[in-house]
């Protein structure tokens, strides 16, 4: 009887430790986190501030640009015609532009309601022009590179005919009828928080010479400016 | 299946990001302008004036190119003491427009006089001369219609009245009493191209004026000439 009960006991403790060999032999000793995630190509475009409106006679600004905003620019020019004695109307549009990537900012643009006759406002009447600057130490390394003359203000004549023109290429909304470039370059952000990164600002600059166009009341000029990435 | 699942976590979480991320990126932007060009029309001097046949008198404010046009003559003896055959005053116009235009004129003519003798509208002749479009920038091609007689010294244009023996201009519009009202005396297409309002060509025509000297009631005598470009 002892001898059948030694032998129980032994059975139990053999089997104990055998199911406790089970348990360490499949505890887990190491572990991972595995994480996926991307970095996607990131431009944008946004105001830079208000604007600036001078040489008008009756414009206004009406829908005024707000820094770090959606650029949705409006503005009234005024008169265009000899009764307006400045030598240009000129209208800054602040652009504010970030990217983690080379980026190309185009503009394509169109002139309507100015009439038909030769002595119509044209898109090659309206001077257009970007005015870039050295990156700030804050900005990421690089130079950008302006596809327009800068300031349209600055140079330009009068033709065989008598008529204002703009000096250099692309210096007239005549060379955006479709998309084009204006300005391009390498990565403009520095590894900021996309919330308080410093940006690239610059004005974009409108001009009309006011002429003895043609008579035209409602004449709309519209500029639509698209950054991407390269 | 426990790590499918914190796959799928993950990915999900990272789409959400990317989503979130697209949603807040503004890649355009606008710009909209407007703009009116206005009717203009401008009058101004055509340079100096020309006085002739006077007997006394001069330019006392003579006409400056480019500036607004206010001119004042005193044309001296009208009399039979000035045996000139005309004193005349011929005064250059200068307009400019982008739209078509009409030139009207409006005149008064009063004199201390008080008998029929005495110098009176019909006895100031007037007639626009020859319309000129010249320079860069002017529409050449552009046509003007003169509702005047031209220079009013012509033969043409007056003679002495058989009966009264008084001289009368008697052209169309070839004196001031067509004038007492606003009238036209000139209108046209468009005068400027599209070009800087700096640009200083435009339209130059020679306004006449005119008076024959003559057995006149004496007195003073002021004779007053407004001239209007409108675009209707």
């Amino acid at each position: 009887m002892f001898k059948s009960t030694k032998g129980v006991l032994k059975a139990l403790a053999i089997t104990a430790l055998i199911t406790m060999s089970a348990v360490v032999t499949c505890a887990q000793t190491t572990g991972s986190v595995t994480m996926n995630a991307t970095v996607s190509n990131f431009v944008e475009l946004t105001s830079g501030g208000a604007v600036t409106l001078t040489g008008n006679m009756g414009g206004s600004v009406i829908t005024d640009g707000t820094a770090n905003s959606p650029l949705a620019v409006v503005v009234n020019l005024g008169e265009l015609g000899p009764a307006n004695t400045n030598s240009f109307v000129k209208l800054d549009v602040p652009l504010r532009l970030r990217s983690n990537v080379a980026y190309q900012l185009d503009m394509v643009s169109s002139v309507a309601g100015a009439g038909a006759t030769a002595f119509s406002l044209k898109d090659t009447d309206v001077g257009f022009g970007l005015t870039t600057a050295a990156r700030p130490a804050n900005l990421a390394a690089g130079v950008d590179t302006n596809a327009t003359p800068g300031d349209p203000t600055v140079g330009g004549s009068t033709d065989v005919d008598g008529r204002w023109v703009f000096a250099g290429a692309n210096s007239t909304l005549g060379a955006y009828a479709v998309s084009g470039a204006v300005l391009s370059g390498p990565r403009i952000n520095k590894a900021n928080a996309a919330n308080a990164a410093p940006a690239l600002t610059l004005p974009a600059t409108f001009a009309i010479k006011p002429q003895f166009y043609d008579p035209a009341p409602a004449i709309t000029i519209t500029a639509q400016f698209t950054v991407v990435a390269l | 299946m426990p790590q499918q699942v914190i796959k799928l976590a993950v990915l999900a979480i990272s789409l959400l990001l990317a989503a979130v991320t697209c949603l807040g990126q503004s890649t355009s932007g606008t710009v909209n302008m407007s703009a009116t060009v206005s009717k203009f029309v401008e009058l101004h001097s055509g340079g100096a004036v020309t006085l002739t046949g006077n007997s006394g008198g001069g330019v006392i404010t003579d006409g400056v190119a480019n500036s607004p046009l206010a001119v004042s003559i005193n044309l001296g003896e009208l009399g039979p003491v000035n045996t000139n055959n005309f004193v005349t005053a011929q005064v250059p116009l200068k307009l400019r427009s982008n739209a078509p235009y009409v030139l009207s004129m409006t005149a008064t003519v009063t004199s201390s006089g008080t008998t029929t003798n005495r110098i009176q509208a019909a006895d100031v002749g007037f007639g626009l001369g020859t319309v000129t479009r010249a320079g860069t920038g002017v529409h050449l091609t552009g046509t003007d219609t003169n509702a005047t007689s031209g220079d009013p010294t012509l033969p043409a244009n007056g003679s002495v009245n058989a009966t009264s023996g008084r001289f009368e201009f008697t052209g169309v519009r070839s004196n001031l009493a067509a004038f007492t009202s606003s009238t036209t005396a000139l209108n046209g297409a468009f005068i400027m191209n599209a070009v800087p309002r700096s640009n200083t060509n435009g339209l130059t025509v020679p306004a006449f004026f005119a008076i024959k000297p003559q057995f006149f009631e004496n007195g003073t005598t002021t004779i007053s000439v407004t001239f209007t470009v409108t675009a209707p």
